[in-house]
Protein backbone atom coordinates (compact mmCIF):
# COMPACT_ATOMS: atom_id res chain seq x y z
CA UNK A 1 0.00 0.00 0.00
CA UNK A 2 1.30 3.33 -0.58
CA UNK A 3 0.08 6.31 1.74
CA UNK A 4 -0.05 9.95 -0.03
CA UNK A 5 -1.21 12.83 1.49
CA UNK A 6 -4.59 12.86 -0.06
CA UNK A 7 -5.23 8.71 0.69
CA UNK A 8 -4.24 5.45 0.45
CA UNK A 9 -3.40 3.23 -3.16
CA UNK A 10 -3.45 0.00 -3.18
CA UNK A 11 -3.59 -2.42 -6.33
CA UNK A 12 -4.98 0.45 -8.12
CA UNK A 13 -7.46 1.15 -5.89
CA UNK A 14 -7.65 4.10 -3.77
CA UNK A 15 -9.41 5.27 -0.20
CA UNK A 16 -9.75 8.97 -0.11
CA UNK A 17 -8.89 10.42 3.27
CA UNK A 18 -11.39 12.39 5.19
CA UNK A 19 -10.89 14.70 7.28
CA UNK A 20 -10.23 18.95 8.55
CA UNK A 21 -7.33 20.81 8.25
CA UNK A 22 -5.65 19.69 11.41
CA UNK A 23 -6.53 15.85 10.75
CA UNK A 24 -4.59 16.44 7.45
CA UNK A 25 -1.38 17.86 8.37
CA UNK A 26 -1.59 15.15 11.44
CA UNK A 27 -1.52 12.54 8.56
CA UNK A 28 1.37 14.09 6.57
CA UNK A 29 3.48 14.36 9.37
CA UNK A 30 2.87 10.99 10.34
CA UNK A 31 3.19 8.61 7.39
CA UNK A 32 5.85 6.50 7.68
CA UNK A 33 7.33 5.70 4.18
CA UNK A 34 9.29 3.10 2.78
CA UNK A 35 11.78 4.03 0.28
CA UNK A 36 12.02 0.86 -1.01
CA UNK A 37 8.80 0.23 -2.89
CA UNK A 38 8.11 3.91 -3.03
CA UNK A 39 5.79 5.31 -6.12
CA UNK A 40 5.92 9.11 -6.34
CA UNK A 41 1.82 10.09 -5.73
CA UNK A 42 0.33 10.89 -9.43
CA UNK A 43 -2.24 13.63 -9.44
CA UNK A 44 -4.43 11.65 -12.08
CA UNK A 45 -5.27 8.90 -8.95
CA UNK A 46 -5.93 11.86 -6.67
CA UNK A 47 -8.64 13.37 -9.05
CA UNK A 48 -10.28 9.73 -9.94
CA UNK A 49 -9.73 9.14 -5.92
CA UNK A 50 -11.85 12.21 -5.76
CA UNK A 51 -9.50 14.54 -3.73
CA UNK A 52 -9.53 17.01 -6.38
CA UNK A 53 -11.16 17.90 -10.03
CA UNK A 54 -8.37 18.90 -12.00
CA UNK A 55 -4.51 19.47 -12.13
CA UNK A 56 -5.20 23.15 -10.95
CA UNK A 57 -6.51 22.32 -7.48
CA UNK A 58 -4.45 19.50 -7.02
CA UNK A 59 -1.77 21.62 -6.60
CA UNK A 60 -3.53 24.51 -4.84
CA UNK A 61 -4.91 21.82 -2.35
CA UNK A 62 -1.39 20.24 -2.12
CA UNK A 63 0.06 24.07 -1.78
CA UNK A 64 -2.67 24.59 1.37
CA UNK A 65 -1.61 21.50 3.06
CA UNK A 66 2.31 22.03 2.99
CA UNK A 67 1.97 25.85 4.40
CA UNK A 68 -0.14 24.69 6.85
CA UNK A 69 1.96 21.96 7.86
CA UNK A 70 5.31 24.37 7.31
CA UNK A 71 3.28 27.15 9.60
CA UNK A 72 2.63 24.62 12.15
CA UNK A 73 6.59 23.32 12.26
CA UNK A 74 7.87 26.68 12.47
CA UNK A 75 5.40 27.54 15.18
CA UNK A 76 6.07 24.00 17.39
CA UNK A 77 10.07 25.16 16.50
CA UNK A 78 10.04 28.43 18.06
CA UNK A 79 7.94 28.18 21.06
CA UNK A 80 10.74 25.48 22.49
CA UNK A 81 12.42 27.28 25.42
CA UNK A 82 15.47 27.97 24.20
CA UNK A 83 14.68 29.85 21.03
CA UNK A 84 14.08 33.17 22.41
CA UNK A 85 16.58 32.88 25.15
CA UNK A 86 18.85 32.89 22.32
CA UNK A 87 18.18 35.31 20.58
CA UNK A 88 18.28 37.76 24.26
CA UNK A 89 22.14 36.43 25.22
CA UNK A 90 23.14 36.94 21.51
CA UNK A 91 21.13 40.58 21.45
CA UNK A 92 23.37 41.28 25.13
CA UNK A 93 26.49 40.30 23.82
CA UNK A 94 25.97 42.29 20.44
CA UNK A 95 25.23 45.28 22.98
CA UNK A 96 28.37 45.00 24.83
CA UNK A 97 30.41 45.23 22.04
CA UNK A 98 28.08 47.72 20.65
CA UNK A 99 29.19 49.93 23.84
CA UNK A 100 32.94 48.99 23.97
CA UNK A 101 33.29 50.38 20.34
CA UNK A 102 31.52 53.57 20.79
CA UNK A 103 32.70 54.12 24.38
CA UNK A 104 36.29 54.21 22.56
CA UNK A 105 35.33 56.45 19.21
CA UNK A 106 33.81 58.53 21.74
CA UNK A 107 36.91 59.08 23.70
CA UNK A 108 38.88 59.74 21.10
CA UNK A 109 36.73 62.67 19.85
CA UNK A 110 36.74 64.18 23.62
CA UNK A 111 40.12 63.83 23.82
CA UNK A 112 40.55 66.16 20.66
CA UNK A 113 38.82 68.65 22.66
CA UNK A 114 40.61 68.66 25.75
CA UNK A 115 44.01 68.28 24.96
CA UNK A 116 45.36 68.17 27.88
CA UNK A 117 43.68 64.93 28.92
CA UNK A 118 44.82 61.78 29.87
CA UNK A 119 43.50 59.05 31.46
CA UNK A 120 47.22 58.11 33.13
CA UNK A 121 47.23 57.36 36.69
CA UNK A 122 43.76 58.13 37.30
CA UNK A 123 41.73 54.45 36.81
CA UNK A 124 38.82 56.05 35.58
CA UNK A 125 36.34 53.18 34.62
CA UNK A 126 34.89 53.18 30.82
CA UNK A 127 31.62 53.85 32.32
CA UNK A 128 32.74 56.82 34.73
CA UNK A 129 34.73 58.41 31.63
CA UNK A 130 31.42 58.48 29.42
CA UNK A 131 29.44 59.54 32.47
CA UNK A 132 32.40 62.73 32.22
CA UNK A 133 32.13 63.08 28.65
CA UNK A 134 28.72 63.47 28.44
CA UNK A 135 28.88 66.34 31.41
CA UNK A 136 31.19 68.33 30.35
CA UNK A 137 30.52 68.08 26.61
CA UNK A 138 28.06 70.32 24.44
CA UNK A 139 26.15 69.31 21.53
CA UNK A 140 26.43 66.04 19.52
CA UNK A 141 29.84 64.41 21.66
CA UNK A 142 27.33 65.09 24.88
CA UNK A 143 24.41 63.50 23.26
CA UNK A 144 26.21 60.52 21.87
CA UNK A 145 27.75 59.79 25.33
CA UNK A 146 24.36 60.17 26.87
CA UNK A 147 23.43 57.60 24.41
CA UNK A 148 25.84 55.51 25.32
CA UNK A 149 24.96 55.18 29.23
CA UNK A 150 20.93 54.86 28.05
CA UNK A 151 22.46 51.75 26.11
CA UNK A 152 24.21 50.56 29.41
CA UNK A 153 21.08 51.08 31.10
CA UNK A 154 19.11 48.55 28.49
CA UNK A 155 21.72 46.79 29.14
CA UNK A 156 21.37 46.20 33.06
CA UNK A 157 17.44 45.23 31.94
CA UNK A 158 18.29 42.41 29.47
CA UNK A 159 21.15 41.32 31.37
CA UNK A 160 18.94 40.51 34.50
CA UNK A 161 16.17 38.80 32.01
CA UNK A 162 18.53 36.53 30.23
CA UNK A 163 20.12 35.39 33.69
CA UNK A 164 16.12 34.75 35.10
CA UNK A 165 15.16 33.21 31.65
CA UNK A 166 18.00 30.82 32.03
CA UNK A 167 17.10 30.10 35.54
CA UNK A 168 14.11 29.27 34.13
CA UNK A 169 14.77 27.21 30.68
CA UNK A 170 18.02 25.80 31.90
CA UNK A 171 17.77 25.03 35.80
CA UNK A 172 20.89 22.67 36.07
CA UNK A 173 23.06 24.25 34.12
CA UNK A 174 22.75 27.67 35.12
CA UNK A 175 22.80 26.69 39.28
CA UNK A 176 26.07 25.79 38.30
CA UNK A 177 27.74 28.39 36.49
CA UNK A 178 25.25 31.00 36.28
CA UNK A 179 22.16 32.17 33.98
CA UNK A 180 24.30 34.41 31.78
CA UNK A 181 27.21 32.17 31.27
CA UNK A 182 24.74 28.94 30.95
CA UNK A 183 23.08 31.28 28.26
CA UNK A 184 26.55 31.92 26.39
CA UNK A 185 27.08 28.29 26.41
CA UNK A 186 23.95 27.44 24.87
CA UNK A 187 24.24 30.21 22.41
CA UNK A 188 27.74 29.07 21.18
CA UNK A 189 26.37 25.26 21.10
CA UNK A 190 23.30 26.87 18.79
CA UNK A 191 20.45 25.64 21.21
CA UNK A 192 19.47 23.16 24.25
CA UNK A 193 19.45 20.15 22.23
CA UNK A 194 23.19 20.33 20.20
CA UNK A 195 24.30 21.95 23.98
CA UNK A 196 23.26 18.39 25.50
CA UNK A 197 25.06 15.96 22.65
CA UNK A 198 28.13 17.89 23.35
CA UNK A 199 31.38 16.04 25.29
CA UNK A 200 32.61 17.22 28.11
CA UNK A 201 35.68 18.25 26.73
CA UNK A 202 34.49 20.39 24.05
CA UNK A 203 31.81 22.15 26.74
CA UNK A 204 35.08 23.20 28.36
CA UNK A 205 37.13 24.90 25.55
CA UNK A 206 33.84 26.38 23.74
CA UNK A 207 34.38 30.04 22.77
CA UNK A 208 38.15 29.21 22.56
CA UNK A 209 38.02 28.37 19.50
CA UNK A 210 41.24 30.58 17.88
CA UNK A 211 43.67 28.55 20.65
CA UNK A 212 42.39 25.12 19.95
CA UNK A 213 42.37 25.11 16.32
CA UNK A 214 46.05 26.81 17.16
CA UNK A 215 46.85 24.09 19.20
CA UNK A 216 45.47 21.53 16.82
CA UNK A 217 47.82 22.63 13.90
CA UNK A 218 50.85 23.62 15.54
CA UNK A 219 52.60 23.01 19.02
CA UNK A 220 50.79 25.63 20.96
CA UNK A 221 49.32 24.50 24.41
CA UNK A 222 45.54 23.31 24.33
CA UNK A 223 42.98 25.87 25.71
CA UNK A 224 42.49 25.34 29.46
CA UNK A 225 38.85 27.17 29.13
CA UNK A 226 36.64 29.05 27.10
CA UNK A 227 33.13 30.72 28.23
CA UNK A 228 33.29 28.97 31.41
CA UNK A 229 36.22 31.18 32.41
CA UNK A 230 33.48 33.72 32.88
CA UNK A 231 32.24 31.93 35.65
CA UNK A 232 33.94 32.96 39.23
CA UNK A 233 35.31 29.61 40.13
CA UNK A 234 37.00 29.03 37.04
CA UNK A 235 38.62 32.59 36.66
CA UNK A 236 39.43 33.15 40.62
CA UNK A 237 41.11 29.86 40.94
CA UNK A 238 44.39 29.58 41.56
CA UNK A 239 46.60 29.25 38.36
CA UNK A 240 47.88 26.05 39.25
CA UNK A 241 44.44 24.40 39.72
CA UNK A 242 42.30 26.27 36.86
CA UNK A 243 42.23 23.60 34.36
CA UNK A 244 41.55 21.45 37.06
CA UNK A 245 38.88 23.34 37.96
CA UNK A 246 37.25 23.97 34.60
CA UNK A 247 37.96 20.27 33.84
CA UNK A 248 35.60 19.15 36.45
CA UNK A 249 32.69 22.32 36.12
CA UNK A 250 32.74 21.11 32.52
CA UNK A 251 32.09 17.44 33.33
CA UNK A 252 29.08 18.16 35.41
CA UNK A 253 28.07 21.15 32.78
CA UNK A 254 27.69 18.09 30.88
CA UNK A 255 25.59 16.19 32.85
CA UNK A 256 23.10 19.36 33.83
CA UNK A 257 23.03 20.10 29.78
CA UNK A 258 21.46 16.76 29.09
CA UNK A 259 19.41 17.00 32.68
CA UNK A 260 18.19 19.92 31.60
CA UNK A 261 17.33 18.38 28.09
CA UNK A 262 15.50 15.72 29.35
CA UNK A 263 14.02 16.59 32.33
CA UNK A 264 14.10 20.33 32.62
CA UNK A 265 13.99 20.33 36.26
CA UNK A 266 16.30 21.21 38.62
CA UNK A 267 17.59 18.20 40.33
CA UNK A 268 18.65 19.26 43.91
CA UNK A 269 20.67 15.61 44.52
CA UNK A 270 22.49 15.96 41.47
CA UNK A 271 23.33 19.38 41.86
CA UNK A 272 24.24 18.98 45.61
CA UNK A 273 26.74 16.88 44.78
CA UNK A 274 28.44 18.59 41.83
CA UNK A 275 28.53 21.66 43.52
CA UNK A 276 30.72 19.96 46.46
CA UNK A 277 32.59 18.04 44.26
CA UNK A 278 33.79 21.72 42.58
CA UNK A 279 34.04 23.50 45.67
CA UNK A 280 36.87 20.40 46.56
CA UNK A 281 38.70 20.70 43.48
CA UNK A 282 39.03 24.28 44.00
CA UNK A 283 39.71 24.05 46.89
CA UNK A 284 42.85 20.94 47.06
CA UNK A 285 43.47 20.90 43.58
CA UNK A 286 42.45 17.75 43.82
CA UNK A 287 41.80 15.97 40.13
CA UNK B 1 16.14 30.72 -21.67
CA UNK B 2 15.08 34.01 -21.65
CA UNK B 3 17.59 36.87 -22.17
CA UNK B 4 17.99 39.93 -22.67
CA UNK B 5 20.92 40.84 -24.29
CA UNK B 6 23.80 39.01 -22.24
CA UNK B 7 21.43 39.10 -19.20
CA UNK B 8 19.39 36.21 -18.18
CA UNK B 9 15.80 37.24 -16.89
CA UNK B 10 12.44 35.16 -15.86
CA UNK B 11 9.06 35.89 -16.78
CA UNK B 12 7.17 37.14 -13.07
CA UNK B 13 5.60 39.02 -10.71
CA UNK B 14 8.37 40.88 -9.03
CA UNK B 15 9.27 42.59 -5.92
CA UNK B 16 10.48 39.21 -4.04
CA UNK B 17 13.54 40.25 -3.02
CA UNK B 18 13.86 44.03 -4.16
CA UNK B 19 15.37 42.29 -7.36
CA UNK B 20 16.02 44.44 -10.82
CA UNK B 21 13.82 44.52 -13.35
CA UNK B 22 14.61 44.73 -16.56
CA UNK B 23 11.29 45.46 -19.65
CA UNK B 24 9.38 43.93 -17.25
CA UNK B 25 10.68 40.34 -16.67
CA UNK B 26 13.01 39.84 -13.58
CA UNK B 27 16.78 40.25 -13.48
CA UNK B 28 18.22 36.53 -12.24
CA UNK B 29 21.71 37.76 -10.64
CA UNK B 30 24.49 35.03 -11.37
CA UNK B 31 26.16 36.29 -8.07
CA UNK B 32 23.39 36.02 -6.35
CA UNK B 33 21.76 32.70 -7.70
CA UNK B 34 24.20 29.40 -8.56
CA UNK B 35 21.84 28.50 -10.99
CA UNK B 36 22.06 31.53 -12.77
CA UNK B 37 25.78 31.20 -12.67
CA UNK B 38 25.23 28.26 -14.12
CA UNK B 39 23.64 29.31 -17.03
CA UNK B 40 26.15 31.81 -17.62
CA UNK B 41 29.12 29.44 -17.11
CA UNK B 42 27.57 26.59 -18.54
CA UNK B 43 24.58 24.98 -20.21
CA UNK B 44 23.03 23.40 -17.19
CA UNK B 45 18.95 22.27 -18.43
CA UNK B 46 16.58 24.09 -20.76
CA UNK B 47 13.72 24.55 -18.10
CA UNK B 48 10.25 24.74 -19.98
CA UNK B 49 6.55 25.23 -19.32
CA UNK B 50 5.87 21.37 -18.76
CA UNK B 51 8.95 20.86 -15.80
CA UNK B 52 8.29 19.30 -12.35
CA UNK B 53 11.12 20.43 -10.32
CA UNK B 54 11.72 18.83 -6.41
CA UNK B 55 14.31 21.58 -5.23
CA UNK B 56 15.88 20.95 -2.38
CA UNK B 57 17.84 23.68 -0.03
CA UNK B 58 15.38 26.20 -0.82
CA UNK B 59 16.38 28.58 1.76
CA UNK B 60 14.80 31.61 0.93
CA UNK B 61 13.48 31.07 -2.20
CA UNK B 62 15.08 33.42 -3.87
CA UNK B 63 16.55 31.44 -6.92
CA UNK B 64 13.45 29.37 -6.48
CA UNK B 65 11.28 32.15 -7.41
CA UNK B 66 13.01 32.35 -10.71
CA UNK B 67 12.88 28.75 -11.32
CA UNK B 68 9.17 28.85 -10.71
CA UNK B 69 8.94 31.53 -13.68
CA UNK B 70 9.61 28.79 -15.76
CA UNK B 71 8.53 25.94 -14.99
CA UNK B 72 5.01 23.69 -14.17
CA UNK B 73 5.72 23.14 -10.80
CA UNK B 74 8.21 23.24 -7.64
CA UNK B 75 8.66 21.39 -4.81
CA UNK B 76 10.85 23.17 -2.39
CA UNK B 77 11.97 21.39 0.46
CA UNK B 78 14.00 23.03 3.13
CA UNK B 79 14.78 22.16 6.73
CA UNK B 80 15.71 25.47 8.89
CA UNK B 81 12.93 27.69 10.30
CA UNK B 82 14.22 31.21 9.84
CA UNK B 83 14.38 30.72 5.89
CA UNK B 84 11.10 28.84 5.47
CA UNK B 85 9.42 32.05 7.05
CA UNK B 86 10.38 33.68 4.20
CA UNK B 87 9.93 30.90 2.01
CA UNK B 88 6.64 30.51 2.85
CA UNK B 89 5.59 34.68 1.77
CA UNK B 90 6.80 33.75 -1.86
CA UNK B 91 5.00 30.35 -1.94
CA UNK B 92 2.11 32.21 -1.29
CA UNK B 93 2.14 35.24 -4.14
CA UNK B 94 3.00 31.96 -6.39
CA UNK B 95 0.62 29.29 -6.90
CA UNK B 96 3.41 26.54 -8.38
CA UNK B 97 5.81 26.38 -5.58
CA UNK B 98 4.97 23.47 -3.09
CA UNK B 99 7.28 24.34 0.08
CA UNK B 100 7.57 21.61 2.18
CA UNK B 101 9.30 22.02 6.09
CA UNK B 102 11.61 18.84 5.86
CA UNK B 103 15.51 17.62 5.98
CA UNK B 104 16.68 16.97 2.24
CA UNK B 105 18.28 13.97 3.69
CA UNK B 106 15.50 12.10 5.29
CA UNK B 107 13.33 12.04 1.47
CA UNK B 108 10.24 9.45 3.53
CA UNK B 109 9.21 12.66 5.37
CA UNK B 110 8.13 14.13 2.35
CA UNK B 111 7.27 11.54 -0.28
CA UNK B 112 3.60 11.59 0.66
CA UNK B 113 3.89 15.05 -0.97
CA UNK B 114 6.24 14.86 -4.02
CA UNK B 115 5.24 13.71 -7.52
CA UNK B 116 7.81 12.39 -9.94
CA UNK B 117 9.85 15.06 -11.58
CA UNK B 118 11.94 16.46 -14.42
CA UNK B 119 14.45 17.93 -12.39
CA UNK B 120 15.98 17.40 -8.95
CA UNK B 121 18.23 20.74 -7.89
CA UNK B 122 20.20 20.12 -5.01
CA UNK B 123 21.95 23.03 -3.27
CA UNK B 124 22.40 22.23 0.59
CA UNK B 125 25.43 22.88 2.77
CA UNK B 126 25.65 19.25 3.86
CA UNK B 127 28.83 16.80 3.73
CA UNK B 128 27.06 14.18 2.59
CA UNK B 129 25.64 16.00 -0.63
CA UNK B 130 26.10 13.19 -3.27
CA UNK B 131 24.20 10.81 -0.96
CA UNK B 132 21.37 13.09 -0.36
CA UNK B 133 20.97 13.36 -4.17
CA UNK B 134 20.95 9.46 -4.89
CA UNK B 135 18.29 9.15 -1.94
CA UNK B 136 16.24 11.63 -3.71
CA UNK B 137 16.20 10.13 -6.82
CA UNK B 138 13.09 7.84 -6.52
CA UNK B 139 11.48 10.95 -7.32
CA UNK B 140 13.54 11.31 -10.69
CA UNK B 141 12.09 10.41 -14.18
CA UNK B 142 14.54 8.23 -15.85
CA UNK B 143 15.72 10.51 -18.34
CA UNK B 144 15.09 13.11 -15.91
CA UNK B 145 18.35 15.39 -15.00
CA UNK B 146 19.92 16.56 -11.70
CA UNK B 147 21.90 19.38 -10.92
CA UNK B 148 23.69 19.59 -7.85
CA UNK B 149 25.24 22.77 -6.38
CA UNK B 150 28.36 21.36 -4.86
CA UNK B 151 29.71 23.53 -1.85
CA UNK B 152 33.33 22.18 -1.49
CA UNK B 153 34.25 24.20 1.52
CA UNK B 154 30.90 22.54 3.24
CA UNK B 155 31.72 19.05 2.16
CA UNK B 156 35.29 18.82 3.96
CA UNK B 157 37.04 22.13 4.99
CA UNK B 158 40.49 20.45 4.97
CA UNK B 159 40.42 18.69 1.40
CA UNK B 160 41.11 20.41 -1.70
CA UNK B 161 37.76 21.48 -3.69
CA UNK B 162 39.05 19.99 -7.12
CA UNK B 163 39.87 16.89 -4.47
CA UNK B 164 36.03 17.23 -3.22
CA UNK B 165 34.85 17.69 -6.77
CA UNK B 166 36.38 14.41 -8.35
CA UNK B 167 34.94 12.16 -5.37
CA UNK B 168 31.57 13.43 -5.53
CA UNK B 169 31.22 12.48 -9.68
CA UNK B 170 32.91 9.07 -8.61
CA UNK B 171 30.40 8.33 -6.00
CA UNK B 172 27.09 10.01 -8.79
CA UNK B 173 28.78 7.67 -11.16
CA UNK B 174 28.81 4.40 -9.60
CA UNK B 175 25.44 5.09 -8.82
CA UNK B 176 24.58 5.05 -12.29
CA UNK B 177 24.14 8.41 -13.57
CA UNK B 178 25.58 9.69 -16.65
CA UNK B 179 27.50 12.83 -15.74
CA UNK B 180 26.65 15.40 -18.90
CA UNK B 181 28.46 18.89 -17.60
CA UNK B 182 30.88 19.50 -14.84
CA UNK B 183 32.08 22.78 -14.45
CA UNK B 184 33.44 25.43 -11.54
CA UNK B 185 30.84 28.49 -10.91
CA UNK B 186 33.97 31.03 -10.78
CA UNK B 187 34.17 33.85 -11.32
CA UNK B 188 30.99 34.01 -10.06
CA UNK B 189 30.67 32.13 -6.87
CA UNK B 190 34.27 30.87 -5.49
CA UNK B 191 34.67 26.64 -4.91
CA UNK B 192 31.62 26.43 -5.87
CA UNK B 193 30.81 23.88 -8.63
CA UNK B 194 27.92 22.86 -10.11
CA UNK B 195 27.73 18.92 -11.63
CA UNK B 196 24.48 18.12 -14.30
CA UNK B 197 23.39 14.48 -14.44
CA UNK B 198 20.98 12.43 -16.20
CA UNK B 199 19.50 9.17 -15.04
CA UNK B 200 19.13 6.55 -16.85
CA UNK B 201 16.31 5.63 -19.12
CA UNK B 202 15.36 1.70 -18.32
Amino acid sequence: MQSYWFGDVEDGRCTLFIGDSHAIIDRVQSIITSMDTFVPPDWEQAVLCGACRDRHEYLARLQAVCIAAAERSIREHYSRKDAELLQMVRTLDEIDTVINLLSEKVAEWYFIRHPAFSRKYRRTPAHALVKTMREKSKGALGKVAGEIEHLATTRTVLAKEVSARANDVIPNTSALIGGLVAARLMSHAGGLLPLSRLPASAIQVLGARTALFAHLKTRSPCPKHGIIFQHRRVHNAPKEVRGKVSRVLAGKLAIAARLDFFRGVAEPDFLDKAQRRIDATVKRGEP
Amino acid sequence: MIRIGDVLVSQGEGGVYNERMLGGARVWDPYRSKLSALYHVGTGVELTPVMRVLYLGAANGTTVSHVADYVEAVYAVEFAPRPMQDLLEVCRRRRNIIAIMADAARPEQYAPLVEAVDLLYQDVAQPDQAAIVLRNCVFLKPGGTVILMLKTRSVDVRKEPAEVFHDTIDSLISAGLAVKERVWLTPFHTDHAAIVCIKPEV
